[in-house]
């Protein structure tokens, strides 16, 4: 655990940029110097920055088609269960056997999507720590520009090769701005 | 942002060498002339089977070629960028509309042994007098006329514009195309909607389904982007488009095989349950020739084939972004595309079951032969890709 002089715990060091292409690039350095703990922030989706960033495949599909699976399923099992076994009703002739699955289906494909986006969507709060209250880039009053016109890239100390000097000497080296130590609390 | 943005050249276009594929045109040429005389022997021995097996192919290869038209409206319409590169490919398939509007001769030749309501006369069927305002010869023939008319006129204007701006880039031509891309869209959509209605659902001039020209839509568009994924990757085994059409491409090319995958799924069980829910003996008659005797195992592939493996597939990224494996999943599409088709078709004649016949080989033949060798002598007139669109440069360095 990192302190200020004044015991702070510290939560990382970031730098400001100029640019989006700026930052783009800062943070391709800031990957090939090999650092796993570590964000950029932007105003706006920088096309290109999850290749600049190393950040590899993103495993919430794996959730979503978990969660679509799931309602798949449940339909099945609330629409056979007492169409087929429990409760057979005579509806236009239509049979009690599987066959009877296509008036099945809308509901299949809607809990489906139901429970897929419900997967999508939990599971991407949980993966992003979310929802919270606060953020310890936020005790950096620059940042709050970071709605408007500011690039921050922030290397958080919990990260194996974080040492101050080393990570001021690499923010500087790549044109970051207003280098400054953001506290936990 | 990323690399690929730095340094990429203007390119200067690429021809392609008619004398290298001089053999395969050959080829293509010969067989779709013996195929042709056969055809004509088969229309004169069998007429009957001969006009259902000629209908079949040409509303299979009709719906590739009106995709690709759609495909090249489409992409005027919304000033898409990442379509440039491929357009050129879009406008010479569309292109062959005008071929098969001479080939739909054969059609209205035999007519009479494909449309039974042409010679039931008046006062016999009730359910068909209603009809007569819309189903009687003369405005059959004026409605064909026009339908293959406006496909003829448009894809050629399309086509034409875009290779005079390849001489020297004006972008007037792009606001030209524009324009004639949104009057295409909904002639598009009357022409291709209407044109189904009278060629394949008046086979059975009982049955009727207000979805029907969506169904064909939703069809001719996946499987058309299919065939634009086959005939852009032949030109790149052949050493052209190598640095034009990239990864990214595929990804989305293969995105539209995925979403028209699952948009013909919809509009076709749509279609299905609602006939089937409702129990209507006038509408049930069509699945029921399809969902009984042999012809029901073809339908059960339709439906796995057509929708449940592709779309598991095309899930995956890895497959989107990897031409080969694009490539066996498109020439499967196409396959499927020809399945629904024959479906459509043939089961209004052979309402016992699967009847193969050998004038539904001989006619693919005959018109895949003659659209593939036209194909081969207009690819080589212009460029492979517009080489002075106004967009091309975003096209190349497309990242998605």
């Amino acid at each position: 655990m990192i302190k200020t002089p004044y015991g702070h715990r510290v939560y990382a060091m970031a730098a400001e940029y100029q640019s989006a292409a700026a930052l783009y690039e800062a943070a391709e350095r800031v990957r090939d110097a090999g650092f796993r703990r570590w964000d950029v922030y932007s105003p706006f989706p920088i096309h290109g920055m999850d290749e600049a960033m190393g950040l590899g495949k993103s495993w919430l599909s794996g959730w979503v088609l978990f969660g679509g699976v799931s309602g798949l399923l449940t339909a099945a099992l609330v629409e056979f269960g007492p169409s087929w076994f429990l409760y057979p009703v005579d509806v236009h002739g239509k049979p009690w056997n599987f066959w009877t699955v296509p008036a099945f289906f809308p509901i299949m494909f809607e809990l489906t999507v139901l429970f897929a986006a419900f997967a999508a969507f939990f599971a991407w709060q949980a993966m992003n720590r979310l929802p919270r209250w606060n953020h310890p880039m936020f005790n950096w009053d620059r940042f709050s520009r970071v709605t408007n016109d500011g690039f921050f890239l922030a290397i958080e100390a919990r990260d194996p090769r974080f040492t101050e000097d080393g990570v001021r000497q690499l923010l500087e080296q790549t044109g970051g701005q207003h280098i400054t130590i953001v506290h936990e609390d | 942002m990323s690399e690929r943005l730095h340094g990429v050249p203007t390119p200067e276009g690429e021809y392609f060498d008619s004398g290298r594929f001089a053999g395969l045109s050959f080829v293509l040429g010969v067989v779709a002339v013996i195929a042709l005389v056969l055809c004509a022997v088969g229309a004169i021995v069998n007429p009957h089977q001969f006009g259902y097996s000629w209908l079949f192919a040409f509303a299979f290869f009709f719906t590739l070629c009106a995709g690709c038209f759609f495909w090249t409206i489409v992409h005027h319409a919304t000033d898409a960028e990442w379509s440039v590169v491929v357009r050129r490919q879009l406008e010479n398939l569309g292109a062959l509309l005008t071929v098969l509007a001479l080939l739909f001769v054969p059609i209205l030749l035999l007519r009479h042994h494909l449309f039974v309501w042409m010679d039931i006369p008046p006062g016999v069927d009730p359910s068909l007098d209603t009809k007569r305002a819309y189903l009687n010869w003369p405005f059959f023939l004026v409605r064909a006329v026009i339908f293959l008319g406006f496909f003829l006129l448009a894809a050629l204007a399309l086509r034409r514009l875009s290779a005079e701006q390849d001489k020297d880039g004006n972008p007037r031509f792009t606001i030209s195309m524009r324009k004639v891309s949104f009057i295409s869209l909904p002639m598009f959509a009357l022409c291709l909607t209407f044109g189904a209605y009278d060629w394949l659902v008046g086979l059975n001039y009982r049955w009727f389904s207000t979805m029907f020209g969506v169904y064909i839509f939703a069809g001719a568009a996946g499987s058309s982007m299919s065939l634009l994924v086959l005939v852009i990757t032949a030109l790149r085994q052949a050493g052209y488009l190598k640095d034009v059409v990239t990864v990214e491409h595929y990804h989305i090319m293969g995105k539209w095989m995925l979403a028209f995958c699952i948009f013909w799924a919809y509009i076709g069980f749509g279609q299905y349950m609602l006939i089937w829910y409702a129990n209507i003996p006038e509408e049930t008659q069509y699945f029921i020739n399809r969902n009984t005797q042999s012809w029901w195992a073809l339908s059960m592939l339709l439906v796995i084939g057509r929708f449940f493996v592709p779309f598991a597939i095309l899930l995956l990224r890895s497959v989107k972004t990897h031409p080969r494996q694009l490539c066996i999943v498109a020439a499967w599409l196409v396959c499927m595309q020809m399945l629904d088709i024959y479906l459509i078709v043939l089961p209004s004649l052979h309402g016992t079951g699967f009847h193969p016949s050998i004038w539904d080989l001989l006619s693919v033949v005959a018109i895949g032969a003659t659209l593939g060798f036209v194909y081969l002598r207009m690819v080589p007139r212009t460029s492979l890709f517009p080489v002075r669109d106004p967009r091309l440069i975003e096209s190349l360095t497309t990242v998605n």
